[in-house]
């Protein structure tokens, strides 16, 4: 833990200065799109200006959502006293987890589940387990398949549930025996999704 | 009071962001004086009260937070705005309880800004007025 709270450091001083960076680019295009707006006539390439400029808004915005979820990682590994905030977690997880799920050609998606639900854990290990779990399921899925990740409440516990390959065939995967190691180490259980399908990992409830 | 009249402080270490803010706010008929560190915001609302101070909170030497105290204990008619980032949140909580009209999330929406210029100019007259 002191490695990643270390990383964390690191981290998040990092996305501070990318978010800085990218504020930086985007009031620079916006007062290109200002100048334009006000002396644009007679710009013959005007509209490809237009274009690129709003393809770097959409960069930035890209830029920014990736670096919300890294700084989310960098505070991950804090205890929370309250608990860490399931779907916060599973949403930075998802986000940064996207692209690999996209080089296998699955697209992934995380349900619109319920909010406010926490764990004793902390986020980053939340995070950690769910994602030994996204692995299991994403080396059985073929391309073009949509892995579903949803975070519901089950018995006053929050339960992350992927709608993935059948449970068997995820048990037969090399990654499971470390999935089920962690979660028997961080009190987490382990079980089959609805009609055997997917997996369910029902996460401990913060401390009182 | 017209945009052309307002006085706003911009202050940021961040030079290349916050010049390129003061040029946006210009070409929309708002002038904006900027510094680039705590020290030199203290100094500057000493000398021209601004009505709208738009205050990052991470900045090296004087913090945000304490440049805001400080403001609001020698200047209380002066509004301020708080940049915030991801990790300073909190700072911007924190701000509000301490004086501070609203913060933001860097980057900005200039439209959004400009709004919230002119809400906090417009409270400062609506309590000025009550004052009296």
């Amino acid at each position: 833990m002191r490695d990643a709270m270390f990383m964390g450091r690191l981290t998040a001083g990092a996305t501070h200065e990318m978010q800085n960076i990218l504020a930086t680019i985007r009031e620079s295009a916006g007062l290109m799109e200002d100048l334009l707006a006000l002396g644009g006539e007679g710009f013959v390439h005007a509209e490809r200006f237009k274009k690129g400029l709003g393809v770097l808004a959409e960069q930035v915005e890209r830029g920014m959502n990736l670096s919300e979820q890294l700084n989310y990682c960098a505070h991950a590994t804090e205890p929370a006293p309250a608990g860490a905030d399931v779907n916060e977690a599973m949403r930075s997880l998802v986000g940064l987890t996207r692209r690999n799920a996209a080089r296998r050609r699955v697209s992934l998606v995380l349900a619109q589940g319920r909010t406010g639900l926490r764990t004793g854990l902390r986020a980053l290990e939340a995070m950690g387990l769910a994602g030994l779990a996204l692995d299991c399921c994403l080396g059985l899925l073929a391309a073009g398949a949509q892995l579903v990740l949803a975070v519901e409440e089950q018995g006053g516990l929050a339960v992350v549930r992927l709608d993935g390959p059948s449970y068997e065939a995820l048990r037969a995967q090399p990654d499971f025996a470390e999935l089920e190691q962690c979660a028997r180490t961080l009190r987490a259980g382990l079980c089959a999704g609805p009609g055997g399908q997917g997996l369910a990992l029902s996460l401990p409830k913060p401390v009182a | 009071m017209n945009k052309q009249d307002w006085k706003i402080l911009l202050v940021d270490d961040e030079h290349e962001f916050i010049t390129t803010l003061a040029e946006r706010l210009e070409l929309r008929g708002i002038a904006a004086r900027v510094v680039f560190d705590g020290e030199s915001a203290l100094l500057a609302v000493a000398q021209d009260e601004p009505h709208v101070m738009v205050l990052d909170v991470l900045m090296p030497g004087i913090k945000g937070l304490e440049v805001l105290e400080r403001v609001k204990r020698s200047n209380p008619r002066v509004q301020v705005l708080l940049l915030t980032g991801h990790g300073s949140t909190r700072d911007g909580i924190e701000g509000m309880r301490l004086g501070a009209f609203d913060y933001m999330m860097k980057p900005l929406s200039i439209d959004t800004l400009i709004e919230k210029m002119e809400s906090a100019i417009d409270y400062a007259g609506k309590a000025a007025n009550l004052g009296q």
